[in-house]
C-alpha cells in the first residue's frame, strides 16, 4: 500500500455506534463489522483528506508510541478493507 | 435478552413487474391489504429500538410503493442502514435521486442473464434493457451497485459471461445465488435444477473469477445446497438475527417461513415487533436447540448450522423439526439424491410456471401503480 494515498470510506459504507452495545460498527450491504477501539480510531480518520502516513502518525502520537510500530497493523487493516471494497484509496 | 435481531427484511409489496419462476414469494399470497405508510414507520421505529441495524426494502418490487422514499428517510432517521433490493424496473433518474436524498445507502439490482433474450425469457417480461439503464443511473448517482443473479439450469453454464457482464456495469459486488427451492422455485424445481456436472463447473468458474477480480469486485456465492453434504446455517439460526415483515404485516423468522403449514404468524398490526420477537410462538418454536431431534440434538455441528433450514425440512420430509435433508447425516438425504437424479438436467423441456401477482383489489390499499 502506498502510504501517500488518502483512504476514504466507500459511498455505501456507514460507520456508526451500535446503540445496544455502544461499540462502533461498520455497516455495508448485508454485513455488520464490529470494530475494536483501534480500528475505530483508524476509520474515523478515513475521510479522504488524510494520507495513510499521516493517519499512522496521528495515531502514534495519540497512543504515545512510534509510527513504525503501528504502520504494519494499520496498513494490513486498511488493505483488508480495501480488498472488500469498504474503503477507497484516493491519489 | 439472548437473541437480538440485526436486520429487518421489509417486503413492502408482493406486486412485481417480473414473473421469475424461482421467486421466493409464497405461491398463495396471504389475504389482506398492504401495510400503510404509518404502519411501516412504526415497524421501522420498533425494529430500531429492538437493536436492528440494517433494513432491506424488498418485495415484490419495492419501487411500486410510492412512499418508498418516505420509508427510507424514516429508516435513516432512526439510524438504520438501508438497502434497496430491486428488479430495477421503475428506477428512473428522478426516482433514484429521490431515494438518494432520502438517505438510501445501497442498491441491489437483479439480473437474469448476460443475454437479453434469455434474461427476458427467465423474467417473463421485457426487462433486461431497463435493468441496465437502472444500473447506469444508480452508478451515475454514486451508489455502489450490487448485482444479484439467481443461478439455475438455464444460466449456470454462462457464469463467467455473467460475471463479465456485471463487471461491465461497474458493480462493486455480485451475489451469485444458486436457486433455492421454496415458493415458486419449489413449483419450478423440475425446470430449474442443474446437473451435478453443471454445479461442479460453476464452482470452478466462481473460484477462477474471484481470483481474477480480487480487490475490484466482490463475489458472494450462495451455495447450491441440494449439492452440498452439509446444510446451510439458515438465517444464522431461527429467530436469532433476522426478522421479515411481509406486505400484509405478518412477521416471520425467515422470508419463506409461511411454507411451513403448521405455523401461524403474528401480525405487526396486532403486536409490537418486540413482543413478536421475544414472545410469539412462531419465533420461539425453532429458536435455540430444544426443538432438535436426532441426529441434530447431539451433533457437534449444531452450533454452526442450527440443523439447517426448517422450511426445507417441512417441504421435503413433512416435518419442520426434522434435520434438514441436505445433511448427509439426515435419514432423509436419499430424498435429495433422488430429486437430483430424476430432475437434474441440462435442458428445459417444459415451460416455467411463472410467478403470478396477487390480486390487486385484495392486497393494495391504493390504486395500482403502472410502470
Amino acid at each position: 500500500m502506498r502510504v501517500e494515498l488518502r483512504p476514504s470510506l466507500a459511498s455505501h459504507v456507514r460507520l456508526q455506534i451500535d446503540p445496544v452495545t455502544s461499540e462502533p460498527v461498520l455497516l455495508s450491504p448485508e454485513n455488520i463489522l464490529t470494530l475494536n477501539e483501534t480500528s475505530h480510531d483508524i476509520l474515523t480518520r478515513c475521510d479522504g483528506s488524510k494520507s495513510v502516513q499521516s493517519i499512522i502518525e496521528e495515531l502514534a502520537s495519540e497512543y504515545d508510541t512510534t509510527a513504525p510500530s503501528l504502520s504494519v497493523d494499520v496498513i494490513q487493516f486498511l488493505g483488508e478493507l480495501q480488498q472488500e471494497k469498504l474503503i477507497i484509496l484516493l491519489p | 435478552m439472548k437473541f437480538r435481531p440485526y436486520a429487518l427484511l421489509a417486503e413492502v409489496t408482493y406486486r412485481c413487474p417480473l414473473r421469475c419462476p424461482y421467486c421466493s414469494n409464497p405461491t398463495r399470497y396471504p389475504i389482506g391489504t398492504e401495510l400503510s405508510t404509518a404502519e411501516w414507520r412504526r415497524v421501522i421505529e420498533e425494529a430500531a429500538s429492538l437493536g436492528v441495524l440494517q433494513i432491506g426494502f424488498s418485495g415484490g418490487e419495492p419501487l411500486l410503493r410510492r412512499d418508498l422514499a418516505d420509508l427510507i428517510a424514516h429508516a435513516r432517521q432512526v439510524g438504520l442502514y438501508s438497502n434497496l433490493i430491486t428488479s430495477g424496473i421503475g428506477l428512473d433518474k428522478t426516482r433514484a435521486l429521490e431515494l438518494k436524498d432520502a438517505g438510501l445507502d445501497s442498491i441491489q439490482i437483479s439480473f437474469q442473464s448476460d443475454r437479453p433474450e434469455l434474461a427476458d425469457l427467465i423474467a417473463g417480461a421485457k426487462a433486461h434493457k431497463r435493468k441496465i439503464e437502472a444500473a447506469q443511473i444508480a452508478n451515475n448517482l454514486g451508489f455502489a451497485l450490487s448485482a444479484n443473479v439467481v443461478l439455475h439450469r438455464q444460466n449456470i453454464e454462462r457464469l463467467r459471461e455473467i460475471v463479465v457482464f456485471v463487471e461491465s456495469l461497474g458493480a462493486t459486488r455480485l451475489e451469485l445465488a444458486n436457486a433455492q427451492y421454496y415458493g415458486w422455485g419449489f413449483v419450478n424445481r423440475e425446470n430449474l435444477l442443474p446437473t451435478r456436472e453443471q454445479v461442479n463447473r460453476a464452482r470452478d468458474a466462481v473460484n477462477h473469477e474471484r481470483e481474477r477480480l480480487r480487490g475490484n469486485m466482490e463475489i458472494f456465492y450462495v451455495l447450491p445446497d441440494y449439492f452440498e453434504g452439509r446444510p446451510k446455517p439458515c438465517m444464522n439460526g431461527w429467530g436469532q438475527q433476522y426478522i421479515t415483515v411481509n406486505a400484509v404485516g405478518d412477521a416471520l423468522p425467515c422470508p419463506t417461513a409461511s411454507s411451513i403449514p403448521s405455523l401461524r404468524f403474528d401480525s405487526v398490526r396486532n403486536h409490537s415487533i418486540g413482543w413478536i420477537w421475544n414472545e410469539s410462538e412462531s419465533f420461539r418454536k425453532y429458536r435455540g436447540e430444544e426443538w432438535m431431534r436426532e441426529p441434530c440434538r447431539t451433533c457437534p455441528e449444531r452450533e454452526r448450522d442450527f440443523g439447517g433450514c426448517r422450511c426445507q425440512a417441512a417441504l421435503l420430509t413433512g416435518e419442520a423439526s426434522n434435520t434438514d435433508p441436505i445433511c448427509y447425516l439426515s435419514p432423509h438425504r436419499n430424498i435429495i439424491d433422488g430429486i437430483i437424479d430424476r430432475e437434474g438436467r441440462h435442458s428445459v423441456e417444459t415451460p416455467y410456471t411463472y410467478r403470478a401477482n396477487p390480486k390487486v383489489d385484495l392486497i393494495s390499499p391504493a390504486a395500482p401503480t403502472t410502470l
